[in-house]
């Protein structure tokens, strides 16, 4: 059995060595992704800088400077002195400026007077008006009340929630989405592989030797689990060692996690070839399937940033649950078995579903 | 001699259609048996249940003594299978082919490499060993596909139109190397769509049609039990060719030319009599030369089969 398994890898990397689009797909790509998403999503390493607010403080009223002084104390805000409120309602509207703040002569919202004005355009996104007009009114609403140099929330991890490490990069996010992403091309590699096999009768010709047909099944699909392994391992490598992303947890964890990408991409592989009847199909449906799952899963836009049905939708494909283990492992510092166990089941999981489905389609005569 | 193949009433079917009914035939050590037929008689089904390939529906195939159904891995070493398709790595070097087909029947080490070298002498490409298959020409191809089956020195050699589309030389080689593995004792079943082919090869030929052989022996009891039909010369221009063939169409009479042909010889006296009816001038009757693609004809018809 394993002289038939160590035949069969030998044979498949024989051919794959032949086929340079493998190469392409597999490692070229990615690397050329990460690259480039790890340029788009540089900002979010650095430390956001204050926004600055545009404001004009009526020289009467009383509580103007202390609205001042806390928007520049908040770190998140800076602010910038308008000459009129006009000019306020001017900047805001041409969009030299994202908000504005006019505070009037009678500014005493809570004695009964008049109320700070907010400039914003209210046409804008729910989460970007959010982002602005919630911590600003914080700050007036803390200026005005006083006490705005007291805390009076502090933030707290829950018990059993690992602390994220610090100098995380963007690399923590494309390494492993792109690794996932095109990890799971294996199964398109393996699928073509199936049909190309039925298609030179060559699989007829397997069938007539004593190897078991389990077994040859068995012998064609390990070859792609140790390939998938390798390229997560490289594409892994490469970011840790030419991109300097870090691993907070479990090196073990993390390969246990890596073998079921591979495992389950391999399985979606054999499905894909069991209910295709060509190489066309199998390079259309594959690539599509591919692409949308890794787009649910959030290899190409990570799942925090989408809606929350989105979210929850990512769930229903094995690149959700593996960028959530992998996200645990790269970020948090000390992560391991215990705190992956769930994505590695749910990966495995995705891996046994995909087989068995497989299986029950895929005619061994054909 | 022994008996090296038998089939014990093996039939498929597929749905309610049957591909193969019931076929019983044995094939001695050492013989070479031509399967005949036309396309969708059964011959690549019968030949997919014989090496395990597809599972039969009723019977088995036993190969040198181990049954298909329930000794698979035995009856499987016992015998090679020669594709109609080039069931070929096209990216791999004939060499890697060979001990990739190899290693999965268990040849190891030093037999491997002894095996392989025999295996490419007999394929005339020593020379070309180590060139990716890609680059070979269909002959080349041809050859590999039939050693890919000999690496591990079956008893039984099955091929599958092992021919199409090569060159004569080839086609002389392939079949040189055929009567060598003979002379070794090797058993051969040779299907093909040349009866030429079969005629200048084989001991023995079954004739098989719509699942069923129809007829075996060898080419000489075929001729002489079968007969060659009748055949009828007539005199005239082309209209009254063509009026006296289509009123004797029905019953089974090709033309050609000024010539009437027709397989049953008992049948000759309504013919004659409606010829005549149809004012056609007889110039001759006489029996029809035998060969075996008459006798492949009368059995099975002249209809056009496209399945």
């Amino acid at each position: 059995m394993l002289a038939t398994l160590g035949a069969t890898l030998v044979k498949e990397l024989q051919l794959l060595r032949r086929d340079p689009r493998v190469i392409v797909r597999l490692i070229l790509l990615p690397v050329a992704f990460i690259t480039l998403f790890g340029a788009a999503f540089k900002g979010l390493d650095d430390k956001p800088a204050a926004k600055p607010v545009i404001v004009w403080v009526d020289p009467q009223a009383a509580a103007g400077a202390r609205v001042v002084a806390a928007i520049d104390a908040s770190l998140q805000f800076h602010a910038v002195a308008a000459a009129s409120a006009d000019q306020v309602r001017s900047q805001v509207a041409d969009e030299t400026y994202a908000v504005g703040l006019v505070i009037p002569r009678d500014f005493a919202p809570t004695r009964g007077g008049a109320k700070a004005e907010l400039v914003i355009d209210t046409g804008k996104p729910r989460s970007e008006l959010d982002a602005l007009q919630a911590p600003l009114t914080a700050i007036v609403t803390r200026a005005v009340i006083g006490g705005w140099s007291v805390e009076v929330v502090t933030a707290v991890a829950p018990p059993g929630v690992r602390k994220p490490m610090g100098g995380a990069t963007a690399f923590q996010i494309t390494v492993p989405g792109n690794a996932v992403l095109f990890g799971f091309f294996i199964a398109v590699t393996c699928a073509l592989s199936f049909s190309e096999e039925r298609r030179s009768g060559t699989w007829r010709r397997l069938l007539s030797t004593p190897v078991a047909p389990w077994l040859l099944l068995v012998a064609k699909l390990a070859p792609y689990v140790a390939l998938g392994t390798l390229q997560v391992a490289l594409l892994f490598a490469i970011g840790v060692f030419g991109f300097g992303m870090q691993i907070g947890g479990s090196i073990a964890a993390l390969a246990v996690l890596s073998v079921g990408v591979a495992l389950a991409a391999t399985t979606l592989g054999l499905l894909i070839a069991a209910v295709s009847s060509s190489e066309k199909q199998v390079s259309s449906l594959g690539t599509v399937a591919v692409l949308i799952m890794g787009l649910l899963g959030g290899c190409m836009l990570p799942r925090p940033l989408m809606p929350h049905t989105l979210q929850q939708i990512g769930l229903f494909v094995p690149h959700g649950w593996a960028l959530d283990g992998y996200n645990m492992l790269l970020v948090r510092d000390g992560a391991g078995f215990a705190d992956v166990a769930r994505p590695i089941l749910a990966v495995y999981g995705f891996a046994a579903a995909f087989l068995l489905a497989g299986l029950r389609r895929f005619r061994f005569d054909q | 001699m022994g008996v090296v193949l038998a089939l014990e009433g093996l039939a498929k079917k597929f749905g309610d259609r049957v591909a193969v009914a019931e076929v019983d035939l044995t094939v001695q050590r050492g013989e070479i048996l031509g399967l005949l037929g036309p396309n969708g008689a059964g011959k690549t089904t019968t030949i997919s249940m014989t090496c395990g390939v597809l599972p039969p529906s009723a019977g088995t195939a036993r190969i040198a003594g181990h049954d298909i159904r329930t000794e698979k891995a035995a009856a499987k070493r016992a015998l090679g299978l020669v594709p109609q398709d080039l069931a070929l790595y096209e990216d791999l070097s004939a060499r890697q082919n060979l001990r990739f087909f190899g290693q999965l029947y268990g040849v190891r080490g030093a037999e491997l490499d002894a095996r392989t070298a025999w295996a490419l002498g007999v394929a005339g490409l020593v020379d070309r060993a180590d060139e990716i298959v890609k680059k070979f020409s269909g002959g080349m191809k041809r050859r590999l596909n039939l050693v890919a089956s000999l690496i591990h020195k079956p008893m039984l050699l099955i091929l599958d139109e092992p021919t199409v589309g090569v060159d004569p030389q080839s086609r002389r080689h392939i079949f040189d190397a055929i009567r060598a593995l003979r002379g070794d004792g090797m058993t051969v079943v040779y299907t093909s769509h040349y009866i030429e082919e079969i005629e200048e090869l084989c001991d023995r030929v079954a004739i098989m049609d719509a699942g069923r052989i129809v007829a075996s022996g060898t080419i000489a009891e075929l001729t002489q039990h079968r007969g060659g039909g009748l055949e009828i010369e007539l005199e005239g221009d082309e209209a009254q060719l063509a009026a006296a063939a289509a009123a004797v169409a029905a019953q089974g009479v090709a033309r050609d030319g000024a010539v009437l042909r027709f397989a049953r010889p008992e049948a000759w006296t309504p013919i004659v009599s409606a010829l005549e009816a149809s004012g056609a001038r007889i110039a001759r009757i006489g029996a029809q030369p035998a060969d075996l693609e008459t006798v492949f004809l009368a059995l099975t018809g002249r209809g056009l089969r496209d399945a």
